[in-house]
């Protein structure tokens, strides 16, 4: 038998519509990279250090998440890079296999193999040459997995550590492939995200080195420093890697998160200064508008919304805002009528959020940068785990990062051993 | 539409010989769900015209090395001798595979670009399709033929194997194309593969500059990438600096991309 073209055509377009069906959602990860599903045994914690707490270097620290495993609730391993480089964020290669992650201060990338032993990450490799590859980029921000490479954003340059930034491609392998700066008008950077069924980007925009690793307070009595902060997010044709419109969405749009359903075309960000949920909407004639939605909490008081999360069926918007410590849950079935359905205190201070894939639960921590958390009693440092069953969260566990002798725990990404160990577990 | 394919693949394995043999048979219990990655919620059919050919850049990502395989009808030959020159789109698959965002996927869009290809004769003399499994125990030479009947392909599709894993390591290795057996918790081998679809693009001078997974793997974009890179006066591919060989070239590609500041691609 030949297969014909038309078969051929039927078969693509059934591999297409089918291949990538799936339950759920494992927030903030690359649609390039397989999601770990079912019970995750582990989160992985890319923590600062802490000058006087433990051995005060930043460090990835591995807990354990399985409440059927004795390591339940604790620290299983920590692997510490030596100093403190503004430890921030980090993500996984495209096969999974590594975890990249990067100092906002010197700008050095760690990478750690995960693979091997998932409960035990190895450093396989230190990049120290981000500003020289990239051509004097700084602060190495996001990490976008991409086939075979990484993609990181970036928050400022080595000329005038202001905001003008670019976009910077590595392959696997730890080589520089190329840099994208960020078009005229639009030079602040902060966050990156891929939708390749529209083949289009969308960045967001934060600010410079200067602003970064200034006291908050300081920085906030500063009239002039903060008008350096980001006022737009770019649409990018990702393929071509070329910026193709600027949209106006003022008060530092930080997180971004693609809708994941069909036909989901659009997007939602936060804003910190000004304290609103934007969205990002593809219009009839292929374009982007930027619109704000619904007010974060009072924004008079700035609260500050920092990291969010987008439920797999895009009905749930996860917003934490970090000077009330307060994780808001925004009904966004209608992307453009978010209705709060749930507001919970987390703790002093809160920063990052991470569901897993099937939404049962939720995990956060509690660090936004060094110079910028709370000081005295206020400065908590946590993993806390909650189960969400779609109307609240319920406490499971959490991990004080002081007592713990560990610093100040920022982004998390999960671990699983048959994920890694490619077994199948018969009558899964 | 999987458990179809389980079936199918139930019924290919049997007379296969293979150094370990597979149990393909207790497949049959297992949710499908669990034999293969999930990558995201909905589809990743386009919803778009790709940027025209030439109209974009696309930057050196790695280089890789000349390779042995063995043809579908048995002859050895190399990687570099089946491209002579030519712009390459490489796929790594097995032909028992399952997984519907892996190897099929990986066939079906090769087979729409060696149609598009046949229909340009011009082009298709300056690029060449190459499926290599990673699977030599069960994919020989001769199954591989039984699949090139099979797509009955133009002139630009190739078929490989290779001779065993003393030669398929290096050459998945070169390519960073991770493959793992995908076992029962006894050990057991289920007779498929762990494996994150990778398809590569390789330029004349054999530096690889894309690789499409299953997020972007469209016959059209795909094409106007091959097109771009035959458009191409030799040598001109943007630095990018990755894979290049010797410190002092890599050192020197640091430099370039040191002094060059803002990528030419946004100015």
């Amino acid at each position: 038998m030949r297969l014909t073209g038309g078969m051929l055509l039927l078969i693509l377009i059934a591999i297409l519509l089918t291949a990538p069906s799936a339950r759920g959602d494992e927030t903030c990860m690359s649609p390039y990279m397989p999601k770990i599903t079912g019970q995750e045994d582990y989160v992985y914690v890319w923590t600062l250090g802490v000058e006087g707490v433990g051995d005060g270097s930043d460090k990835l620290v591995t807990v354990g998440a399985n409440p059927k495993a004795p390591n339940y609730g604790k620290v299983v391993s920590t692997v510490s890079v030596g100093g403190r480089h503004e430890a921030h964020h980090g993500d996984f290669t495209d096969d999974r296999r590594f975890f990249w992650a990067g100092g906002l201060d010197d700008s050095v990338l760690y990478v750690f193999d995960v693979a091997a032993d998932p409960a035990h990450p190895k450093l396989a490799r230190t990049i120290d040459s981000f500003v020289r590859d990239s051509g004097g980029v700084v602060g190495p921000h996001t990490f976008f997995a991409l086939p075979g490479r990484v993609l990181v954003s970036a928050l400022s340059n080595d000329r005038d550590q202001g905001g003008r930034t670019a976009l910077v491609t590595y392959n696997n392998d730890g080589k520089f492939v190329e840099t994208a700066w960020m078009p005229d008008k639009a030079e602040y950077g902060y966050d990156v995200r891929v939708q390749p069924r529209l083949n289009r980007m969308l960045t967001s925009s934060f600010t410079g080195r200067q602003n970064y690793m200034r006291d908050f307070a300081a920085l906030l009595a500063d009239p002039e420093a903060m008008k350096h902060f980001g006022n737009t997010m770019v649409v990018w044709d990702f393929h071509a890697r070329k910026p193709i419109q600027t949209l106006a969405v003022p008060g530092a749009p930080l997180e971004i998160r693609w809708a994941l359903q069909p036909r989901h075309n659009y997007a939602f960000t936060t804003t910190a200064l000004t304290s609103k949920i934007w969205l990002i909407a593809q219009q009839d004639d292929g374009s982007f508008r930027a619109t704000p939605v619904a007010d974060i909490a009072d924004p008079k008081r700035t609260p500050l919304p920092v990291d969010i999360s987008l439920s797999a069926d895009d009905r749930f918007l996860f917003v934490d805002t970090f000077m009330d410590g307060t994780c808001r849950v925004y009904d966004v079935s209608d992307p453009r009528r978010p209705k709060v359905v749930h507001e919970q205190k987390i703790g002093a201070q809160l920063n990052m959020v991470s569901e897993t894939w099937d939404g049962e639960r939720v995990y956060f921590t509690s660090s936004l940068l060094a110079n910028w958390d709370k000081k005295g009693k206020d400065n908590e440092q946590f993993l806390k785990a909650y189960r969400w069953d779609g109307k609240r969260l319920s406490p499971l566990f959490h991990v004080d990062f002081l007592a713990e002798g560990l610093g100040r725990p920022h982004i998390m990404r999960f671990g699983q051993e048959r994920f890694y160990k490619n077994q199948i577990f018969e009558g899964s | 539409m999987i458990r179809a394919a389980l079936a199918a693949l139930v019924a290919l394995a049997g007379p296969a010989v293979a150094a370990e043999v597979a149990a393909p048979e207790r497949l049959r219990g297992v949710d499908p769900a669990a034999l293969g990655y999930t990558y995201a919620v909905g589809t990743f059919a386009p919803e778009y015209a790709p940027p025209a050919p030439g109209s974009y850049t696309l930057p050196v990502i790695q280089t890789v090395h000349d390779h042995p395989l063995v043809d579908a009808d048995g002859r050895p030959t190399t990687l570099f001798t089946l491209k002579r020159g030519r712009v390459a789109v490489v796929a790594f698959i097995y032909t028992t595979c399952i997984d519907v965002a892996g190897c099929p996927l990986g066939n079906a869009v090769l087979a729409r670009i060696d149609g598009a290809l046949a229909a340009e004769p011009i082009l298709a003399r300056r690029a060449r399709l190459i499926t290599v499994s990673f699977d030599p125990e069960r994919d020989t030479p001769a199954r591989m033929a039984r699949v090139r009947a099979l797509y009955r392909p133009s002139a630009s599709w190739r078929f490989l194997t290779t001779r065993g894993d003393n030669e398929l390591r290096p050459l998945l290795e070169d390519f960073g194309q991770p493959v793992a057996k995908l076992r029962f918790a006894d050990g057991r081998w289920s007779g498929l593969f762990r494996h994150v679809l990778k398809v590569f693009l390789l330029d004349r001078e054999n530096r690889v500059r894309n690789i499409y997974s299953v997020g972007f793997l469209g016959p059209a974009l795909v094409l106007n990438d091959i097109r771009t890179l035959a458009g191409e006066p030799a040598s001109t591919a943007p630095p990018g600096a990755a894979g290049l060989a010797s410190p002092t070239m890599a050192a020197s590609a640091r430099r370039h991309a040191a002094a060059r500041g803002p990528s030419p691609r946004h100015r």
